[in-house]
């Protein structure tokens, strides 16, 4: 029996009376593994940013849902771009307890266990003895795992991971994604890719933005039903021997 | 002269209390302009600062009240251009700069009859200070210890990923509004001690130096209060006994105390 996290109705939404989103329908439960797809400047960022609450809805609605409680914190969020300072005064352990920071407020004050847990979700990504080192000092993959823990530290039901691979080589890419299925046992998962052969060997379905939201129950999508959707994208398929399907030219 | 006899004197008393709530204010909001690298902002809203005291001079009230309004209406607008994006903040912050210097000069030259010493708001002089400023002094470290200690967390993860903050629905702007206008205050309250033209290396040397040791915000704050007191107390020493500047005194025994910590650093980090 699966729960509804997150329930998109009807939405428009854009910057500015610039409509970037048209009429998005999308429900999420709780053991869901969708991936992202679409054109940049199709609109999956805002898409995330409409989730996430940042910006509102001209028309529709978006519900999260725990038991009716509507709070920030049912959502854990791995931006695609860290635009953090690397030589910021931040210890490893404190960038993960910042995911803590609307359930606690702004006059934050952690407790023993929130500190516990941070370590605990550390020692799981592999990163335990890193709590008290240096955010920069650590290496990209390094960051990309304390970055994960912060989203998932205030034990969403929702994680968005925005392009998680950017900057990480390829041997940190398999963990990422060996994790991330580890995470899906307890939470739904939203990847956001422009990659779509990536992003079908891992995720369960698939979801085409561009302006309005197809969705496609499977991981495996064909170039014609990209078409279909309206949604112009290179694919490139995987099988034993990979290969790219180039576009008609 | 023995360094006790000095507290004889009410000027020195006076000195020293500056010195060790200036090292609290410039401490904990050094670190903060120095790791959010907003060293520029605060040399612009310094320098805009400067129209305020020409100003405050001419229609005849207290030139650190002008210096304060100055500072923070530039703090505020540089916050507001920053964030319109209609125009680039760094040329926003030189125009400021140099537009506080030209109306102060403008208005002391209005000024009739006798002219204020410029010397001392430029370079500072901390034997001028009063009790009031003392009492303001205390009032802006008081203000500033509260707010880190309350808010510090929020202040943290704000200065390092804003973006971040934003999605947790974290007042960003409103906290970084109110961080500028404290950056201002505390320039504005060092004027005293170090002068317009030096007051940036007040606020930058000694978090700088404590950045060699130490990587977390908290304990760069607090060991930049305590490099504050110790090169501002050698400083003074040094003005009274070789007859310098106090202002330039201080900030060259700051500069010595992280040329020796670079060194230090230099070698034990060899071996």
């Amino acid at each position: 029996m699966s729960n509804k996290v997150l329930d998109i109705n009807n939405v428009t939404t854009g910057y500015e009376n610039k409509v970037i989103l048209e009429n998005v329908n999308l429900t999420v439960s709780d053991n869901d593994y969708i991936g992202i797809i679409g054109p940049n400047g199709g609109g999956k960022t805002t898409l995330l940013k409409l989730i996430l609450g940042i910006i509102k809805p001209f028309s529709g609605s978006v519900n999260l849902f725990n038991n009716g409680d509507h709070k920030r914190s049912l959502v854990g969020y791995l931006p695609q771009e860290n635009k953090f300072d690397k030589q910021f005064p931040i210890s490893v352990r404190d960038v993960v307890l910042s995911g803590l920071m609307s359930d606690i407020g702004i006059f934050s004050r952690y407790k023993k266990t929130d500190k516990n847990k941070a370590d605990a979700l550390l020692q799981r990504v592999g990163m335990e003895g890193f709590a008290k080192s240096s955010i920069g000092e650590l290496s990209g993959g390094q960051q990309q795992k304390v970055f994960l823990c912060r989203a998932i530290i205030s034990q969403p039901h929702l994680l968005i991971l925005d392009e998680p691979n950017t900057y990480v080589d390829n041997k940190f890419e398999g963990e990422l994604y060996d994790i991330i299925k580890e995470l899906n046992k307890e939470m739904a998962i939203l990847l956001v890719s422009h990659d779509v052969g990536t992003i079908s060997k891992h995720v369960k379905s698939i979801a085409c933005v561009n302006r309005k939201l197809h969705y496609h129950p499977s991981n495996h999508i064909t170039e014609k039903q990209l078409a279909e959707y309206q949604c112009p994208l290179q694919i490139i398929t995987h099988g034993d021997i990979p290969h790219t399907v180039l576009k008609h030219h | 002269m023995d360094i006790l006899e000095l507290f004889n004197y009410k000027f020195f008393n006076h000195a020293v209390l500056t010195i060790l709530l200036t090292a609290i204010t410039t401490g904990i909001i050094g670190t903060y302009i120095v790791s959010r690298r907003i060293v520029f902002i605060s040399g612009g809203i310094t320098h805009a600062s400067f129209g305020g005291i020409g100003v405050a001079y001419f229609l005849g009230f207290n030139p650190i009240l002008g210096a304060a309004m100055f500072s923070v209406l530039s703090a505020v607008g540089i916050e507001f251009f920053s964030s319109s994006k209609t125009v680039r903040e760094d040329a926003v912050i030189g125009i400021l700069w140099s537009l506080g210097m030209a109306i102060g000069i403008i208005f002391m030259a209005l000024t009739p009859g006798y002219t204020p010493n410029l010397m001392s708001f430029l370079f500072g002089n901390i034997l001028t200070v009063s009790s009031t400023d003392i009492l303001i002094n205390l009032g802006l470290a008081s203000v500033v210890v509260v707010f880190f200690t309350l808010f510090y967390r929020t202040v943290q993860f704000i200065a390092f990923d804003k973006d971040y903050a934003l999605t947790h629905n974290v007042p960003v702007k409103l906290f970084n509004c109110i961080l500028l206008c404290l950056v201002a205050l505390t320039i504005v309250m060092s004027i005293r001690v170090a002068g317009i033209i030096l007051i940036i290396s007040l606020l930058t040397l000694p978090p700088t130096t404590a950045n060699l040791f130490f990587k977390q915000f908290s304990s760069i704050a607090i060991v930049s209060v305590i490099i504050g007191v110790i090169g501002g107390f050698t400083g003074l020493l040094g003005a009274y006994y070789f007859d310098i500047p106090s202002g330039a005194s201080i900030i060259f025994t700051l500069v010595i105390i992280f040329g020796v910590s670079k060194i230090y650093k230099y070698i034990t980090h060899k071996k």
